[in-house]
Parts: structure tokens; sequence; C-alpha cells
């Protein structure tokens, strides 16, 4: 550990090595590296870590919450005196693990599913505390966590044969109008805008255009991050673009049109419409196929490139041609969902660094290569990419 | 047998990307590595075991161009830094003068290869750019990349005009089928090049290859095709990529040749018409050629007058102005009428239905030349914007027209890394190591599923579309 360690910081160059930066590796508390690669990659987020601190430096002493564990752990980080070494996220994982009874265990967890409960949690902390602020009296009533949300929205029948669907993405999914008919209090704090949101949140509207009148319908879902589908030899670009398809229902699946007041052919468009400052990427790696009960790795070979920009725009999206930076990955590495092995890839500055749990690894760019996938079906295991998270390089 | 850059890799540790004879050179070749350097060797030079000590030679946007600071000549003779990222390919135009590069920055950058100047770029819509092609004739410079897109540059306009989507990854290799590209001749009928006249081609270029005394790493492909006073009217391109897919499309010139952004510079259509081919006096003196066109607009023939004095197409460098005079001549002749657009339109299948709506574009954009000439010309050769979207070297996706493939077909299951059209077959390789040589259709078969009336301009396409002839 300690060689490595030094050995970073030689590897980099004393002269070379950015100030204010800190590498440190994660130690493993029993299968929780799907936790410490999503917390690596949110970390060299940059917006989200300015985020995080500045939120510990408002809140010195505050109540244990998980989004103040975070803000220790990452100010602890961020003040190391050395630049390189370990740290226990000790704290962190205990508090996670108390506030999601699912995760309370030992067992292997799905990085993507960890990555969706933490920004709800932390949307949580930062609502109820604005909410507390506004309006003492009423503190504490308890809100339903977001997680029964998700596991009772998991129960839908079209949901059950895939696995990690939209559904899990911690969306906040909205059917009829923008802004849904959910329960009063869901709707006020989903309309509050946290910097989570500004971070994460990106719109996507489906449109529905009735063929015989033109007149459009749509309904927007906010989504903190995009499941896409893999398919053997393509790249995200591709993935997206099915992500965000269009397509005509005709026949016997018309769609009642309250303008022509009959059934009618539409065309189904999805789009993106608000371009988030960060735009997560999640792999559907991960799925049921009919014969076997347990979701298998898809090991197909997604090329990713460090630059993107998304395709499917929205005619009224704000921000259309927004560039992208690759900013980290999240490696998935093994057969299954439930074994195997998570690190992850982050860009610093000018380097990229590998971060393995408490081990820490300058590489060549191009050694990302390895982590597209495989070509070929006959192997099962395979260290792939699963989660990117992609900045948006904005003109300053 | 001669090694260069061996034992402790002096010139350069990291990996060669690319290498090509510099074309009408004897000694001379070049080789660019990931490091973002090109180096300029001359095979007659050993190359000695010490550390090259460079000087600046030459510096532009982006890039700046070294020697060795010896007394003697020693190799490399020249090392050209295009930043630190890796260049990915390079090619020679047809009339050997101009270099194009793509770099994993994600631009493509056309010098003058003598001179060192740079003379345009363009940028991919996002990612590294892969691989880059000229046209036959050297109007066109296409380069496939990490955006999954064809980006097509047009050298006398010097910006993006058009793209191309269909692959479903990178696109790793782009080529064009001079043997199925469509010519036009000077009196305006749209002549397939035949048979014999392909072979013509092929073996003369096939001499000027062994004149060279070269491996066959020469950039052979037939640079007369032009000189014969022919103008192509409809290019064949192939590309492939890591999606295992095999796209064959069709560049329609006249297609082309439509300005996109309809608001700012409907002018460009007027610049093409004054050089049909790329024009040196562009190069050298920018401000000069807007002057011409705007010449050129009030009376046409003047217009090519002028064509003829200061613009030389590159790919008939060494002939004379005759075949730049036909060559005019042809291109005016083919815009005041319609015939030869119209027996386009039977041979075209993928681009028949958008060329109705493009004609009216090009009526639209006639009108407007004179009076917006001057203004078109500004934007073109400024290279400081070029890195933002929404510039000609990088137009958004609804401001430049966006191609599809006429085939596209997955012939593999590896990823393609090889695509080299040759008179009777295609071939492609893949990552695997397999090469695959797929037939050309027959003159029969072309006859049988095409009801154009050149039946030879069927092209390759049918056989691979109904599930391929592998040999």
């Amino acid at each position: 550990m300690g060689a490595n360690a030094s050995q970073l910081e030689k590897e980099i160059g004393s002269d070379q090595f950015p100030a204010n930066e800190h590498y440190f590796g994660l130690v493993n508390f029993g299968n929780t590296c799907y936790i410490n690669s999503v917390l690596q990659a949110l970390y060299f987020c940059k917006p989200f870590r300015e985020k995080i601190l500045e939120y510990k430096a408002k809140n010195k002493r505050n109540k244990e919450t998980l989004l103040a564990c975070l803000a220790d752990l990452f100010y602890n980080i961020a003040t190391q005196k050395k630049k390189v070494g370990t740290i226990a996220p000790k704290k962190f994982i205990a508090r996670f693990r108390k506030e999601n009874v699912k995760f309370d265990n030992y067992m292997q967890h799905d990085a993507h599913e960890f990555f969706v409960q933490l920004i709800d949690s932390i949307n949580e902390c930062i609502l109820e505390k604005q909410q507390a602020g506004r309006n003492r009296q009423q503190q504490p009533q308890i809100i339903p966590t977001n997680q029964e949300d998700i596991s009772s929205e998991t129960l839908t029948p079209d949901q059950q044969n895939i696995l990690n669907d939209v559904s899990l993405n911690g969306s906040n999914t909205a059917p009829g109008s923008p802004h849904g008919q959910q329960q009063q209090q869901g709707t006020d704090r989903q309309q509050e805008n946290t910097w989570v949101h500004e971070i994460f949140q990106a719109i996507v509207t489906r449109e529905l255009r009735c063929l015989n009148c033109e007149s459009v319908r749509s309904t927007d879902e906010v989504l903190n991050n995009l499941s896409v589908e893999v398919h053997q030899n393509t790249s995200i670009t591709h993935c997206l673009r099915c992500y965000f398809t269009t397509e005509t229902i005709s026949a016997e699946n018309k769609v009642h049109c309250d303008n022509c007041a009959s059934l009618q052919e539409h065309q189904k468009r999805t789009r993106l419409k608000k371009l988030p400052s960060i735009l997560v990427l999640h792999l559907k790696r991960f799925q049921f196929l009919g014969q076997f009960n347990r979701p298998l790795k898809l090991s197909h070979r997604v090329v990713f490139p460090l630059e993107l920009r998304v395709f499917d725009t929205s005619d009224d999206a704000v921000n259309p041609d927004r560039l992208y930076d690759l900013a980290a990955i999240v490696v998935h590495c093994g057969t299954g969902i439930n074994r195997g092995h998570y690190f992850s890839i982050v860009k610093s500055h000018r380097f990229w660094l590998l971060f393995d749990d408490d081990l820490v690894d300058k590489i060549d760019p191009s050694y990302i290569e390895d982590f597209y996938g495989l070509t070929s079906e006959i192997q099962k295991s395979s260290e792939t990419g699963y989660i990117l998270f992609y900045q948006a390089r904005d003109p300053t | 047998f001669k090694t260069f850059n061996d034992g402790e890799r002096l010139i350069d540790k990291t990996k060669v990307t690319c290498v090509r004879w510099v074309p009408g050179s004897v000694n001379q070749f070049l080789c660019s590595h990931h490091s973002g350097n090109m180096y300029l060797y001359n095979d007659e030079l050993i190359c000695t075991q010490d550390r090259p000590h460079y000087q600046l030679f030459k510096e532009g946007e982006g890039f700046s161009i070294y020697t060795c600071k010896t007394k003697t000549t020693r190799n490399p003779l020249y090392r050209w830094s295009l930043g630190d990222m890796a260049i990915n390919e390079f090619a020679f135009s047809p009339c050997s003068k101009f270099l194009a590069v793509v770099s994993q920055d994600g631009f493509l950058r056309i010098f003058n290869f003598d001179t060192m100047d740079l003379i345009g770029s363009c940028r991919s819509y996002y990612g590294g750019l892969i691989c880059v092609c000229w046209s036959p004739d050297g109007r066109y410079v296409v380069c496939g990349g990490e955006d999954d897109l064809l980006t097509i540059w047009s050298f006398s306009e010097r910006r993006v005009v058009a793209r191309g989507a269909g692959h479903k990854s990178w696109v790793t290799v782009v080529a064009f089928d001079p043997y199925t590209t469509l010519y036009g001749e000077m009196d305006g009928v749209v002549m397939h090049n035949e048979e014999s006249y392909n072979r013509n081609n092929y073996n003369s270029t096939e001499r000027s290859g062994k004149v060279r005394n070269k491996p066959p790493i020469i950039n052979s492909r037939p640079n007369s095709v032009v000189s014969d006073g022919l103008n192509a009217t409809c290019y064949r391109l192939g590309s492939v990529g890591q999606d295992t897919l095999l796209c064959l499309w069709d560049l329609k010139d006249d297609y082309l040749r439509q300005s996109y952004y309809r608001p700012r510079s409907s002018t460009v259509v007027s610049n093409v018409g004054s050089d049909g081919c790329p024009s040196n006096n562009t190069i050298a003196h920018s401000s000069s050629l807007s002057a011409n066109s705007t010449q050129n607009c009030n009376k046409s023939s003047n217009h090519v007058k002028d064509a003829n004095n200061s613009t030389g197409p590159p790919s008939a460098l060494s002939s004379n102005s005759l075949t730049a005079k036909l060559a005019s001549l042809n291109f005016v002749d083919r815009r005041g009428g319609d015939k030869t657009s119209d027996k386009d339109h039977k041979r075209s299948m993928s681009l028949a239905g958008r060329n109705s709506s493009s004609n009216l574009h090009k009526k639209d954009s006639r009108s407007n030349n004179c009076s917006s000439a001057a203004e078109g010309d500004v934007s073109s050769p400024s290279f400081g914007s070029k890195s933002s979207v929404g510039t000609s070297q990088c137009p958004r996706m609804d401001e430049c027209p966006l191609l599809e493939p006429l085939v596209s077909k997955k012939i593999g299951h590896e990823r393609l890394t090889g695509l080299v059209f040759r008179e009777d077959c295609i071939v492609t390789a893949c990552q695997d190591g397999c090469i695959h040589t797929w037939c050309r259709p027959g003159k029969q078969a072309g006859a049988a599923l095409h009801s154009s009336p050149s039946p030879s301009s069927a092209g390759i396409s049918q056989p691979l579309a109904a599930g391929g002839t592998v040999v």
C-alpha cells in the first residue's frame, strides 16, 4: 500500500503533481468495491465535488445524515497533508447501510443501484434541510424514503423481466403532465431544484404526434442518468440513438387522439430536452434472459469516445450541442451482477488514474480500450465499462 | 533493408500510425506516430544513432515544423508536430500537392505539403478522427471518426459540406471507389467509365508505381481520371467500421454543392463555380479569390477565363490549361442545362428524393449569388473559431446535410480494419486477421437489377446487399 502510494507520486512527478489534488484509495470493507468505485468517480466529477465541499464548509456541525457523511469523507480526502494514500470510508458506509436495509449486508451489490440510491438520498437530505429551514414547526414529518418508492416501482409487471430498467434510475416519472400528478408533497419537492438536479438532471421528453391532425402531446421524465441497452460491436453513440427512438404506432396499436376524438396513428418520439452538466450513462449489461433465473452479463464491445454529444435533442432543448468530456468510468469485472469486482478510472487534470479500492495507479489513456468489452461471445467473464460519467465542457 | 528509428527509438518512442511514400519523390516517406508527430525521412540517408536536435522551421496555428540542427542532412528531414494527440492517418491528394491529416484531437488538417502551409481544417462532431481519404479528383476530403459519422469536406469551399450517418460504431476506413464513380463529359452527357477506360487508368498508375520503384505503400489512386476532361458527378464511397458494417455511399456532386446555410452563405456555390477544382489561387490569396468570384458573378464568360488563368486542378497538376478549360466549361454547361442532372436522377437511387428538393436550393442560391459573394468568402478561411460548433469547420447537425448509406451490410463478426477498392473486387480486412475479397457484380447482374440507362453503373452494391459473394 505504502509502496504503491509513493510509487504513484514518483510516477506523476512532484513538479507535475496537480496542486490541491489528492489521490487516495478507499479501503474495502468486504465487498464494498461497488461503493468505492462510484465514490471515486463522483469525487472526480468536479461540479459534484465542489458542491459537496461547499456543503461541508457551510454546515460545520450538523446532525449525521448521509450527505454529511459523504461531505466529511470528501473533505477528509481534500484536506489530507499527503498527496497520496488510503482512507477508510467507514462512517459513510455504516451510515449508508443503516439507511438502506437492502445494502445492509456484506454482499456484492450493483454499483448502478448504489449510485441511484446515493444521489436520491443526497437530494432528500438537501430538500429536508431546505424544508426544515423554511418551516421549523413542521420539521420532522418523515417523508417516505425514496428506496420504498423504487422497490414498489420495480414490481410493475413490465419491468420485472428487465433488471435495471429506467424505473430503477430513481426517476420521478410524471405521466400525463410535465409535473405529474403525484402526491402533493412529492410534487412540491420535485419542483424545488436542488444542486443535485442542476448537476445530474436530464429531462427526457416523449412526444406523441397524431398523424392525422398533427397535434402533439408530450410527457417529460426526469432522470438522474440514462440506462441504455447494449448491442454487440456498437458505440455508446449508437446505444444513445437507440434509446432515443422514433416509432410509428399503427394498426391495432392505434392511440386515441383527443383532438380527432378517434383512434389514430401516432408517431412516438423520445428526445432529450434538458442536457445535464454531468451525463451519467448506465450500460444495461445485466439482463434476465428467459431460461435463466439470474441476470446474465452482456460483455458486448461498446466503444465510448473521450468526447460526446447527444444527437437526439428536442427542438426546444436549451443547449442541444453541449460537448461532453469523459470524466470517469466505473468498470465491472466478472460474470454477474452479484459477483465480481468494481473499480473506476477517472480523469484528473491531465492524468488518467485507476482506483481499485485502496490501490491507485496512473494509467495510459490507451488502456481504456481494454474496457470496451469483448467481441466474442464465448468468454463469460470480462472487464467492461459499466457506468460512464460525461462532464459538460461549457465555455467559461 | 533498412530500419529507421530503431534501437533506442531516439526519434519517437510511440507507435507508428501511418506510413506513406511522398508521391513524386523517389526516396522520401512520411511516418506518423501516436505522439502527434510526423517525420519525413529520406531512405537514402542512414538513420544515425544519436538523438536529433531540432530547431523550429515553420510555425502555424496548431502546428509547428522542425528540422534537425545539423550541418549535413540527416533523418528525419522534418518533424511535423500537431500537438500531443495521436495522428491517426494521413493521405496525399491525388495531385500529390496536398496532405490531409486526421488526429485524435478531432481535427482534419489540410496542408500544402511543399510550402507547409495549413490551408484548411475541420473538426469532427465529437471525438477523434480515425481515417481520411481524398476523392479521386481531389475535390473532396472524407474522414470518419469516433462520432460514428463521415465528414465530407470540400476543398474549394474549405468547409464541411455534408455528413454521413449509418455506422453504429467508429468508422475505421474510408475509401473512394474510382471504378464506380460516375463522370460527366464535357458535352454534358454523363458517362460511366467503361471498363476499357478503367483498365487504361489502372495500368497507368501501375506503371507510375514501377517508375518510382517502391513498395506498394505508394498512394496509388488513379490520379489521371479527371485529366481527360471528365467531371465526376456521383462519387462512390465506401466505409468500414468497428460495427463490422461495410457501408457504400453515393456522393452526388451537385448535392454536395448545395449551400446549406441558407441565410449566411448561399454564395459558396458561386465560388465552386469559379474553381471547379481546388484553385491554387485560393490558397495563396484568399482575398483575391473573393474579388475574382464577385467578378465571376457579373460575367460568366469572364468566370471561365479566370478559372483558366488562375486555377489549376490539383489532380491534373502536370497537365495543361486545356484540361482546366474543359473542366470549367463542362461545369458551366451543366449548370446551364439540367439535362445531365436529370439523368443523374435515374441513376442515383439513394439521393433521388433529396435531389429534387436540392435543385430548388440551387436555383435559389443562384439568384443570390451576386449579392453576397464577398461575405461568403470571408467566413471560409478563418481558423480562429474552428473548435466551436456551429462554424463551417464544425456545423451543427441541422446545419449540414446528412447522408445515408446506399448499402449497409454486416460482413463479419470482428471489427473491420481495411478497405480497398480494386477494379474487379473489393478487399476488406478485419481485426482477427482475415482478409476477404468481394466480387464486383458482372455486367449482367447489374443489367438485371437496374433500370438505369447504363447498366454498368449499377455498382457493386446489389450482390453484397443480397448476401455477399465471397471469393
